[in-house]
């Protein structure tokens, strides 16, 4: 067993894991945040997304021991003293969800594509959630609600 | 039925965006999924599967995972079997042709004596965490007597072929004929025109994200199972009809949310009682969650249907009848529902939204070295409606005509309702011409020549494809039981048996009970999912909102009624002087009334509770004019959907925002069909070739989404009370021909391939397209022999 020490929504977390551990292993495991979801073996889906020092990852590909001294960032930890993050909330609006399986991994790639992005195109989003697969909605509201979310970003910025 | 009309209602109630009840805790991550719950001392179950497409199991090592560090336990189907673990059975309602009843290996929670599919689960580890159980499965060795293999249901018919099962000599586990074929031989024969297509319904896999998953525990001497599952009561049923000791008392089936169905997710698996019975037996909980290759390979999959279809028409284009062959790869061990949806459930909308008088109809049902089929969103109807409607588009190319008047000369019509089909299917309204009508407005039908032109002009062909359509909706279970819980706080619990997989049904719910109530949103809450207070049919075929709903909607009328009778004893006053209004009842004409809340806290355990259960009566026939066009690169065989327009007919609408979400997410999976989607086997050794999002291409962010999507809500339904019809799949009926049908559209034009384009098989990837166009290469023939 390795220690590994990480900072998880902004609190620190100290445990231990096997080597060949994964970081989605970690944080649905002893770290308890089941809001990220495992929903296939080979890194397609998406649904494990979360943020590693502000970028995404999908947390299936990254072992717990490469999250050592960084910031991960989960669905958990978007909301702020009780207000959603503009993303949640224009997911919400949309009709962004069905199941709700995807959906984390779908706020968390479309949260870092806003940081590096401040309007992205349709078309722009669509390229951005490629790595994330949705069975329920045809991604129609999915590429709407990202859209609304920059809009009320910059909105909060201006 | 009464509906308040004032304030609250009207903001919030049916015919109202609301923003769904289910979103909160699904966007903060605080959704409650099966793999999300553990148990204290929970161990870990994984599956050793066949490796083998069909053979005869000669001895099993197990040893080296017995003394795998941390395994508790290694289970075989002899263990099973010796336990007297029993097969899940079919139901006697399907025949073979020789008249005895539907064949279909025993199908057992582990396999014993035979291996029939590439992915069977053959052993059961269980292990204190989930890498031992991964390791000591790996140490598991199988050793099989090769018996030969097939995956290929027409091959499977042929004399000498491979026989999967003793029952079964001819591999046929079931068959069906319908209509009249001497009055269908004679309409042929006196045809202007005929037309006959070879199709191929490929096989799909439904693939909601999450996979299945199953956690059991003993609570007491009762068993318990968490897992993901439209018809918790479905599943309870089938594991006491599995394992001794069993009943209905001391078996609960609990579900929490489930990351999509498409029905998948309905009815028993092996998987299912082998988990249950592994818990029952160490009395331990035991968790399985199932990696997506399991899905793949294990869970059922979809259509799988290869026909040749036949109209023949007279001089004007009128259809006098529809003859159809169909052989359906129903996989090793066909349930009774796999047989339904291919001898039954197509069949019934196969006429659809046309008057054919005559049809002849035949249904096999094949088994073969491959994974069971099952149902999958529309199940049976896709499969149907496809044929028709790539039928349709043949004969007006045949007989040069516009598809859309075709289509329009033999539309059933309003003053023939209520309409008997040649299935004897009744039909209870529509108004198909007006939903063409308008489906060919919304898509500018009469302005294609000019889009048509500009393609043309960047050097793409454009094509363009109809699909007026139905579909059945039910399940044909039309009772539903809904419990009302008032409690003194004013908060109204609803129970339901229909069940939540993401359709966003408790908000819908939400909405009726609204509309009756008249109380905020947020005062009422749906509970589902839970054996133990609730039992029914269960989520599939459309069925929730117009049956669950419809119940829901009488239950709180029936609540209703029964305060008023309370409020009058409370008041002192006449039944019929008490009013009610927004959570409020009242003597009429005076100041004197009682609140909701406080009423039910007067009754006897402080709340006011309704059972209640009521049923609709009959089912939903809901319809679309679906349009789609396609620009095809002729140099690379790319398709890219270009426009999609459709009108739906599902009657009354009670979440708009919600059914256009089924509608569009529904036409991307039926476009997934079209383009891109496909379960392959290797020929001759049965392996899954397509077994990971790798290999099998569900659509992505970056496909169509520019979806024009209407409804005509001026048809309501005639057989249940709030007039709604099922929604839940017609968007995947539709897509799938209106797609295709562009495709050959635009391969069929100017310098294409003429008549030939009606040759291409599903799905219309760019290479099946270029190889089509490049070289008239179109694939291996369908049928290797007349069927």
């Amino acid at each position: 067993m390795t220690p590994v020490s990480l900072t998880i929504n902004g609190q620190p977390a100290t445990t231990e894991v096997e080597p060949q551990t994964l970081l989605v292993e970690l944080i649905r495991g002893p770290l308890g945040l089941t809001g990220t979801h495992v929903g296939c073996d080979t890194s397609q889906c998406g649904a494990c997304t979360v943020l590693l020092d502000g970028r995404a990852v999908k947390s299936c590909s990254v072992l717990a021991v490469q999250a050592a001294g960084r910031s991960v960032t989960t669905i958990e930890g978007l909301a702020k003293d009780g207000q959603l993050h503009p993303v949640q909330d224009a997911f919400m609006a949309c009709h962004g969800l069905q199941c709700g399986f995807c959906t984390p991994g779908m706020v968390m790639t479309a949260v870092c594509l806003l940081q590096q992005q401040k309007s992205p195109s349709a078309e722009q989003i669509a390229h951005a959630l490629e790595g994330n697969l949705c069975r329920c909605t045809g991604y129609v509201n999915i590429v709407e609600s990202v859209q609304l979310a920059a809009k009320s970003m910059a909105e909060v910025k201006a | 039925m009464t509906t308040t009309t004032d304030g609250i209602a009207a903001r919030y109630g049916s015919g109202q965006t609301l923003r769904r009840v289910e979103d909160p805790a699904l966007l903060q991550g605080q959704g409650r999924f099966t793999d999300d719950h553990v148990l204290p001392g929970q161990l870990v179950l994984a599956f050793v599967r066949s490796s083998t497409a069909h053979g005869r199991i000669t001895g099993i090592d197990l040893d080296a995972a017995r003394a795998t560090p941390g395994v508790v336990a290694v289970y075989t189907g002899a263990d099973l079997v010796a336990a007297g673990v029993k097969p899940i059975p079919t139901a006697p309602s399907f025949k073979r042709p020789d008249g005895q009843p539907m064949a279909a290996p025993p199908k057992r929670a582990l396999a014993h004596e035979v291996l029939r599919y590439v992915g069977e689960p053959v052993v059961a580890i269980v292990a204190d965490s989930r890498a031992a159980a991964r390791a000591a499965a790996d140490a598991v060795f199988v050793h099989t007597e090769d018996l030969p293999v097939n995956v290929d249901p027409v091959r499977a018919l042929l004399p000498g072929a491979p026989v999967l099962w003793e029952g079964a000599p001819d591999n046929i586990s079931a068959e069906m004929c319908h209509g009249d074929a001497a009055a269908a031989e004679a309409a042929f024969a006196r045809a202007a025109h005929r037309v006959s297509l070879e199709l191929v319904n490929q096989r799909l896999a439904p693939a909601p994200m999450e996979p299945r998953s199953v956690l059991a525990w003993m609570d007491g001497e009762r068993l318990t199972m968490r897992l993901s599952s439209q018809m918790p009561t479905g599943v309870r049923a089938g594991l006491v009809d599995a394992m001794p000791g069993l009943t209905t008392d001391n078996t609960r089936v609990v579900v929490g949310d489930v990351g999509g169905g498409f029905g998948m997710k309905t009815g028993i698996y092996p998987e299912d009682i082998a988990v249950g019975w592994i818990a029952r037996t160490l009395g331990r909980p035991v968790k399985w969650q199932a990696e997506r290759l399991e899905d793949f390979t294990s869970a059922v999959h979809g259509r799988d249907v290869i026909s040749r279809a036949e109209l023949a028409l007279d001089a004007q284009g009128k259809v006098l009848a529809m003859r159809v062959r169909s052989v359906a790869n129903v996989g090793a061990y066909p349930s009774t529902t796999a047989a339904a949806i291919q001898l039954l459930i197509g069949p019934w909308v196969a006429t659809s939204v046309y008057d054919i008088p005559v049809i002849d109809f035949r249904f096999t049902a094949v088994l073969t070295n491959t994974a069971p089929t099952g149902a999958y969103r529309g199940a049976g109807r896709p499969e149907a409606i496809y044929i028709t409607e790539r039928l349709m588009d043949a004969a007006a190319r045949e007989m040069k005509i516009d598809g859309s008047a075709l289509r329009r000369r033999n539309m059933i019509r309003p003053e023939q309702m209520p309409y008997t089909n040649a299935m004897a299917q009744v039909y209870d309204s529509g108004r198909f011409e007006q939903i063409l009508d308008q489906g060919l407005q919304l898509a500018d039908w009469h302005g294609y020549a000019a889009r048509q032109a500009e393609s043309r002009a960047r050097g793409r062909l454009r094509g363009r494809g109809i699909a007026t359509f139905l579909e059945w909706t039910g399940g044909n279970v039309f009772e539903e039981r809904v419990t009302v819980d008032v409690t003194a706080d004013g908060f109204i619990e609803i129970g339901s048996a229909t069940q939540a997989m993401g359709q966003g049904i408790a908000t819908s719910y939400v909405q009726l009970a609204v509309d009756v109530f008249g109380v905020p949103p947020e005062r009422v809450r749906i509970v589902q999912g839970d054996t133990d207070r609730l039992n029914g049919f269960g989520s599939a075929g459309s069925r929730s909102l117009f049956t669950g709903g419809s119940s829901v909607r009488v239950a709180a009328q029936r609540t209703v009624d029964k305060g008023k009778a309370l409020a009058a004893d409370a008041l002192e006053a006449p039944v019929a002087d008490i009013e009610y209004r927004e959570g409020r009842f009242t003597v009429a004409g005076t100041d004197l009334g009682i609140e909701l809340g406080a009423l039910a806290g007067r009754q006897p355990g402080g709340h006011l509770f309704v059972d209640s259960t009521s049923s609709v009566g009959g089912p939903t026939w809901p319809n679309g004019c679906h349009v789609c066009e396609v620009e095809v690169d002729p140099a690379t065989g790319v398709v890219e959907i270009v426009a999609y327009a459709s009108v739906n007919d599902i009657g009354r609408v009670v979440s708009p925002a919600i059914v256009r979400g089924q509608i569009d997410g529904g036409a991307v999976q039926g476009i997934g069909q079209a383009l891109c989607e496909r379960i392959v086997y290797d020929r001759d050794t049965g392996q899954l070739l397509s077994a990971s999002f790798m290999d099998y291409a569900l659509p992505h962010a970056d496909g169509f989404r520019g979806f024009k999507t209407a409804f005509d809500t001026s048809i309501p339904c005639l057989n249940n009370p709030m007039g709604v019809k099922g929604v839940g799949e017609l968007g995947t009926i539709g897509a799938t021909p209106a797609v295709v049908n562009a495709v050959v559209d635009a391969l069929a034009g100017p310098g294409g391939l003429g008549r030939d384009a009606e040759k291409v098989q599903m799905p219309l990837t760019s290479e099946v397209v270029w190889r089509a166009l490049q070289r008239r290469d179109f694939g291996p023939p369908v049928f290797e022999q007349p069927v």
